[in-house]
């Protein structure tokens, strides 16, 4: 149990941490803006030369990574093994 | 001190008696190596048995050597329970200075540069702000909407808003100070007690709640539903906490759990 929530909290915090670099570029009109981190991608993905399109494709990888990677070793997998332990000990007992 | 792998000083019991389980590592040839046989960091790598057991390595390391200690002959009693500085503290402390360390140049080497226009001393900016660690105390002083109107006073208010946020900053420290008389803090986690973990729990939630509302200007979201969320998350936090705290105290870890961390130094 402790190493499912390691690997969550490092990914959660390894993920973010690459997010928020490349969200202060993209994201970010400027730092006394109330929109930061969440603004619309800048330069626009249509437009934009490969190496911003990479960076813009790697945040919202990370973006996601962060949400769906403790959410899965947090709460999916624990819930798929107590299920597949209560299936076993329902029929165990029959 | 050539003598001490043997522990004849101080166990009672001998070490190829296979009859008693022993748990605490000291029955035969233990879990901790003989200095020749430590085992080299490519074998220590290819170990697949997770952080429990390092963990339960390293604690029975710190156990085996603290013994071999108790058993020099200059070794005097002391009422300490605790890891040496050098190297337990010292290392750790310098990992973790490191990583910070580390951190800042990370970040200052990688975000853009934000670089602001100089200040100009003769105009006062729109917004204005504190440091960071004092938002808490300024969102605070924008409690406005609380401030009663009193139908005694023809709708008045009693007092003005901003000494109304003044008397809000007397009754939090004020909280803030009389806790430790309220609790002595004898618990060594936060399941032992699970009421003023929540209330702690609430208060950490509250302290980031006000601080936003401090910056409200700067928030992209609704200043009503912000100054709402700023009472209610607390709130909701502390229930949370103490729903979750009172169903461990249920569970069978809690007792076992119990039994080790009550423990307390020798007199």
């Amino acid at each position: 149990m402790a190493d499912e929530f390691i690997k969550g909290l490092g990914i959660f915090t390894g993920a973010g941490l690459g997010w928020v670099v490349l969200a202060g570029w993209y994201r970010t009109p400027g730092f006394e803006s109330t929109r930061q981190l969440i603004s619309p991608a800048s330069p626009s993905p249509a437009n934009a030369d490969l190496f911003n399109l990479l960076a813009i494709g790697l945040m919202d990888t990370l973006f996601w990574f962060a949400i769906l990677g403790p959410l899965a070793f947090w709460v999916i997998l624990p819930a798929v093994r107590e299920a597949s332990d209560t299936i076993d000990d329902r029929r165990n007992a029959e | 001190m050539s003598d001490t792998n043997t522990n004849t000083d101080t166990d009672t019991d001998t070490d190829t008696d296979g009859t008693e389980a022993r748990t605490d590592g000291s029955g035969g040839p233990g879990i901790v190596a003989p200095d020749d046989e430590t085992p080299s960091w490519r074998e220590r790598k290819e170990r697949t048995t997770g952080l429990s057991r390092l963990t339960y390595e390293y604690f029975e390391r710190a156990r085996r050597e603290d013994q071999d200690l108790r058993t020099e002959s200059d070794y005097v009693e002391r009422d300490v329970l605790a890891f040496p500085t050098w190297p337990h503290e010292t290392v750790r402390n310098l990992s973790i200075a490191a990583f910070f360390t580390g951190m800042i140049f990370f970040l200052s080497a990688t975000m853009p540069p934000h670089i602001g226009s100089p200040a100009n001393p003769s105009s006062t900016p729109a917004i204005i702000l504190p440091d960071w660690y004092l938002y808490w105390s300024f969102g605070l002083l924008k409690l406005g909407p609380l401030n009663p109107e009193l139908a005694i006073l023809g709708g008045e208010k009693i007092t003005a808003d901003r000494t109304y946020g003044v008397l809000a900053n007397v009754v939090v420290v004020g909280f803030v100070a009389i806790v430790p008389f309220l609790n002595k803090g004898s618990a060594r986690r936060p399941v032992e007690q699970p009421f003023w973990s929540a209330v702690g729990v609430g208060g950490i939630v509250f302290a980031f709640t006000i601080s936003l509302l401090a910056v409200k200007n700067l928030m992209p979201m609704d200043v009503d539903l912000l100054f709402d969320l700023t009472f209610l998350l607390p709130i909701v936090a502390t229930t949370v906490t103490y729903a979750v705290l009172k169903t461990m105290r249920e569970g069978y870890m809690y007792d076992l759990n119990r039994r080790y961390y009550r423990l307390r130094p020798p007199k």
